[in-house]
This record gives structure tokens, C-alpha cells and sequence, in this order.
């Protein structure tokens, strides 16, 4: 059975994905500078406006089920895919506290998320994944897979993070933050911004008048490093040869590659020299300029990119890029309007692991 | 909608102990110490299981409630105390880190997922395992882990005597169903529910169990 998304719904430090596909068009970047993580290090940061990121998390889900074909999810799987869970709270009470005391276990994990939304919305059955930056990636993956073998007809994928000291500070470490809108694929470029985001897409195995097909999956590591991709990109380029097997295309079937493109050295760096590879002059841009890179919740809200860049016909150019380090790679700087049939988007994280998706127009 | 698939347990194996489990018999196993040094505790007891189970390569699905607790704790601490956050620990607070860690040592580029499902984490894992072998046709390594063994750990866990375990198992897709039974529960007093299901599975390969079914 084929997997097609049938509705989403994203909230970011942009706004919902109305609002989102306008920034990226008009290349108006998200990230603020903020000081409130490392009072002497400004670094830019992706933040949503929310009081409680639980009630987000709940207005995505609900809009998803309203643009849906279905009356509620009680017949429906949920995925999540999130890199901290619910570090946020823990934060907040260990600093104030000094102790764990007043931590909830449940409440820290990363299945917080699925329990949250499984009270709420009563899915028929959750499950959590947590591989870092590719965690939504993952989950898409493994929804795909589910409904190709026939295990289920609805599957809700959500990719979710909230901002917390410890990706912040712990990026800082890395000396991988930039102190401005990140530059993906820049020649100058200091690095990423982390930011926080909800993206919940709709799996079915039933074409709609609005389907986007989620056509191909593919997932590799490096087996090189735990933070460094691999220099000659074998690992990136296993992964997006390994979706287009699984879809059955060519190289040469990509429209757009929607890039991992997180704007530090080492990612850009390895992703342009993977794409300049495989493909021959395919558009490539990162939308984590505008959005910055919002961790397990970026695959999510990059599939809804890649779906309205199909839907809408138009490839988003690369915002705040001057002068590309990378001249073999064709990177947009004005957005290009085209008949758009396929779209692969990557997603690599610490460990080396990667994971790319391959999405297909079908109406 | 469910479906149900007959897988075989090729292998098994499963450790816990009250604090840390003292031989995981890492210098045979990692003999490189500059890489023995980085690994989390996770990982250790990880690459013990894959190694007792025999396996050395392929497509892992790894699961943790918890995760990288020790690495955590030391980044927040660092983080309350204003001092500098070692780049080594934030690597490896990933939930990703322990198979990672097994695929740089193994040169393994399959895929690799984690499921980090609550207390339900290694049924969680099995189902996805049982999925990667149906659409693979390969054997793939389910291996869960949890270490507790922090500071204080006291004042919050009320789920467990033991502060670090794991079980795992090498499966692959039966070419029938004959013979295949169902899960049975068979709880190990005072492990962690998050691995309650794999170390049930384990529990009845050393029964003679080597055909089991499971629902994705």
C-alpha cells in the first residue's frame, strides 16, 4: 500500500504553516537574538510565543484532525519524534531546586509528548523516537513503512521541541552557534540557530484530493564520528540513494532538494559535497534560515515544506545567502516557480545518523 | 488494523545489577582506550549484549526510557554551576549515542533507530524491529538498556532496584508461522518496566522459546 499525507499543521517561530511558507518565500527569518540563555553570549534563536508548549502541541494536533478526513484518532497510530521530551520542565524545577525532588519522571522523558497528546486526543496506540536531529525523520520513515506493509491505515506523525538550556548550552559547547540568522551554505558562515517548533503530518493509505505520496524512505550512518558527518558524504549520500530506491527514481526525478543545510562548516560543507555528487544542477536550498534548526521537531516541519513547495509550485530560494562555498551546487538565490513532481528532503544528527525522504505530487 | 508477524529469536541475552554492572568486559570487547574512555555507560552495556548475542553488524533498534542520564546531569550541573560544558558529554546525551558508539566501532552504516516509548520502550522497540526485518529480510539486533546510576537518584526513582540493565535479542522474519507462540509477561522482580517485555522474550529463549509472535 502506497503512504500519503493527507493533512498537517506546524507551528514555529514563524507562525503556522500559512504563515511559514510566506517567510520562506519572502525570505523573512524567524530568529531572534536572544541573551536570556547565556547572558554574555548573544546567539540567535528560533522561539514561538506560547505559554505552554503543551497547549501548542495540543492546538497543532487538533488542527491536523479538523483538515482530516477522519472524526477523531481513535483508529489512528501516533509517532513522535522529539530530542529533548520534556527536558524543558525538568530544567526549570532542577535549577530552582538544586534537586530532583519535584521532577516527574513521566513528565521528563521523551514519551511525555505521546502521553500528552494520547490523553488528549485518545490514539489508538503511541510510540516515541529519539535519534536526535533525524528524530521526525525516523518517524516518517517507520510510518511509511508501516502502512506499505499494511499495519495500519492512519498514522499522526509529530516531530516536537521546545527550546531548554541544555541543546542551547550544549550546541554553545560545540562552538556551532551563530550570533545572527544562520548562513546555510555560505561561504562565511558561523554556524546554527537552535529553535523550537511543532510539526504534525496526517499518514493514511488512501489518496485524498489533497494528497502529497511520501514516495520513497532511506536511512544510513556513518560510522565516522559522533558528531562530525563524514567527509566524502558517503553516509548523506547512502541515505537519499537509499529513498530514491525505495521510490524507485532516478537522481535525475529530483525537482528540489530541501536540505539538513543547518549553516555550521561541517554540515554544509558535507550535505553540498553529497548533493554536487548525486545530482546533476538540482535546486537545493535549507530552510533552517528561516526557521532555524529545530532539532527533533526539523524533519516534521520540513516535510510540510517540501509538501506546500510541491502543492504551491514554487522552490524557495536560499535566504541570507551572498557568496556559496559550494559553486558546483545550483542554490537558488530567487525563488524559482516550476513544475514541481518531487522533493527530497534530508535530516542528519549526532551519531551519523541520516535519514532522507522522498515526496511526490499526485493530483 | 494490526498485523501480526511469526519472527525467530536467533540469539538472546539480558544483565542487570542494584548500581553498576561491574564486568562488560570492555577491553576485549573495545580494545581501543581512547574510544573506550568516550563511551556512556549505555553503551557499554549495549555493546555487552550485541556481543553476546553475536552480532556484529546490521540494522539495530535500540530503546532507553532515560536515555543518557549521566551525560544530562553533568550538562545541567555545569550548566547551574556556570562552568564549561564538556563537548564530549553533549555528544553523547543523545538517545542515539549507545548504538552509535556500536556503529563506529563495527563499521556498521545500516540504519539505526531508538524508541524512547516510557515504560512501554522494548515493546515498542520489538514491534519496530519485527517491521525492519519484515521489509529488510535481515536480521536486526532489538537491544534495550537503562542506567539510573546518578547522584541522588533517590529522590526520584520509585521504578527500580536495578540501576543498570539491559536485554537484547537478534530476530529475524520466520518462514511460517508454525510453532510460533505469543508474548508471554514473564516480569523480572525490581527491573525497570521499560524493559519489561524484551527481558520476558529473553526470559523465554532460555525456556527454549525461538519462535514468537509479535504486532506491529
Amino acid at each position: 500500500m502506497k503512504a500519503y499525507i493527507n493533512a498537517y499543521a506546524s507551528d514555529s517561530c514563524v507562525g503556522n504553516t500559512e504563515e511559514l511558507m510566506k517567510s520562506i518565500y519572502k525570505q523573512e527569518s524567524g530568529i531572534t537574538i536572544d541573551i536570556s540563555y547565556m547572558p554574555e553570549t548573544p546567539v540567535g534563536l528560533g522561539k514561538m510565543q506560547y505559554d505552554d508548549f503543551f497547549e501548542t502541541l495540543n492546538s497543532v494536533v487538533a488542527t491536523v484532525l479538523e483538515q482530516s478526513n477522519l472524526e477523531n484518532f481513535n483508529d489512528t497510530l501516533l509517532i513522535v519524534g522529539s530530542s529533548v521530551g520534556g527536558m524543558q520542565e525538568s530544567e526549570e524545577h532542577y535549577f530552582k531546586d538544586k534537586n530532583y525532588k519535584n521532577i516527574d519522571t513521566s513528565r521528563h522523558a521523551i514519551s511525555v509528548i505521546a502521553e500528552s497528546l494520547e490523553k488528549e486526543f485518545n490514539f489508538c496506540q503511541s510510540r516515541s523516537i529519539s535519534t536526535a536531529c533525524t528524530s521526525s525523520a525516523n518517524a516518517l520513515l517507520l510510518a511509511k513503512r508501516l502502512i506499505n506493509v499494511g499495519a495500519y491505515k492512519n498514522i499522526l506523525v509529530v516531530g516536537a521541541d521546545a527550546l531548554c538550556y541544555t541543546t542551547v548550552c550544549g550546541f554553545y559547547a560545540l562552538s556551532v552557534l551563530s550570533s545572527k540568522a544562520c548562513t546555510p551554505f555560505n561561504a562565511e558562515r558561523e554556524g546554527m540557530n537552535v529553535a523550537e517548533a511543532v510539526g504534525a503530518l496526517l499518514v493514511q493509505n488512501e489518496q485524498t484530493s489533497d494528497s502529497i505520496e511520501l514516495v520513497g524512505v532511506g536511512a544510513s550512518s556513518d560510522a565516522y564520528h559522533m558528531t562530525n558527518p563524514d567527509p566524502q558524504a558517503n553516509g548523506a549520500i547512502a541515505s537519499m540513494n537509499n529513498a530514491l530506491q525505495d521510490a524507485k527514481l532516478d537522481a535525475q526525478d529530483i525537482d528540489y532538494v530541501n536540505a539538513h543545510g543547518t549553516g555550521t562548516v561541517a554540515n554544509d560543507t558535507v550535505e553540498g559535497l553529497g548533493v554536487e555528487k548525486l545530482f546533476k544542477g538540482v535546486y537545493v536550498s535549507s530552510t533552517k534560515a528561516i526557521t532555524g534548526h529545530t532539532l527533533g521537531a526539523a524533519a516534521a516541519i520540513e516535510a510540510i515544506i517540501s509538501c506546500e513547495v510541491i502543492k504551491k509550485g514554487v522552490i524557495p530560494a536560499q535566504a541570507h545567502l551572498t557568496d556559496a562555498q559550494n559553486k558546483n551546487i545550483n542554490i537558488p538565490t530567487q525563488n524559482i516557480t516550476q513544475d514541481i513532481k518531487y522533493v527530497i528532503s534530508n535530516s542528519f544528527a549526532f551519531g551519523g545518523n541520516n535519514t532522507s525522504l522522498i515526496f511526490g505530487g499526485v493530483n | 488494523m494490526s498485523k501480526k508477524v511469526a519472527v525467530n529469536i536467533i540469539s538472546a541475552s539480558k544483565i542487570y545489577a542494584p548500581q553498576k554492572i561491574e564486568d562488560l568486559e570492555e577491553k576485549r570487547i573495545v580494545p581501543k582506550m581512547i574510544i573506550r574512555r568516550r563511551l556512556t555507560r549505555n553503551a557499554k552495556i549495549m555493546l555487552f549484549l550485541a556481543d553476546k548475542c553475536a552480532f556484529n553488524g546490521g540494522k539495530i533498534v535500540y530503546a532507553s526510557a532515560f536515555g543518557e542520564l549521566q551525560s544530562t546531569v553533568g550538562i545541567t550541573d555545569a550548566i547551574r554551576n556556570q562552568t564549561q560544558i564538556s563537548p564530549t558529554l553533549f555528544q553523547n546525551s543523545v538517545y542515539n549515542s549507545a548504538p552509535s558508539y556500536f556503529s563506529l566501532l563495527n563499521e556498521d552504516k545500516d540504519e539505526i533507530i531508538t524508541i524512547s516509548s516510557g515504560m512501554k520502550s522494548s515493546l515498542d522497540a520489538l514491534k519496530t524491529a519485527a517491521l525492519q526485518a519484515v521489509v529488510s529480510n535481515e536480521k536486526v539486533l532489538c537491544v534495550a538498556t537503562e542506567c539510573l546510576d546518578i547522584n541522588n537518584i533517590q529522590e526520584v526513582n520509585n521504578c527500580t532496584t536495578y540501576l543498570e540493565a539491559g536485554a537484547g535479542i537478534v530476530l529475524e522474519v520466520a518462514q511460517d508461522e508454525s510453532g510460533a507462540v505469543d508474548m508471554q509477561v514473564l516480569k523480572e522482580e525490581g527491573v525497570i518496566d521499560s524493559l519489561s517485555d524484551l527481558v520476558s522474550l529473553v526470559k523465554m529463549y532460555k525456556n527454549g522459546v525461538r519462535k514468537v509472535f509479535i504486532n506491529l
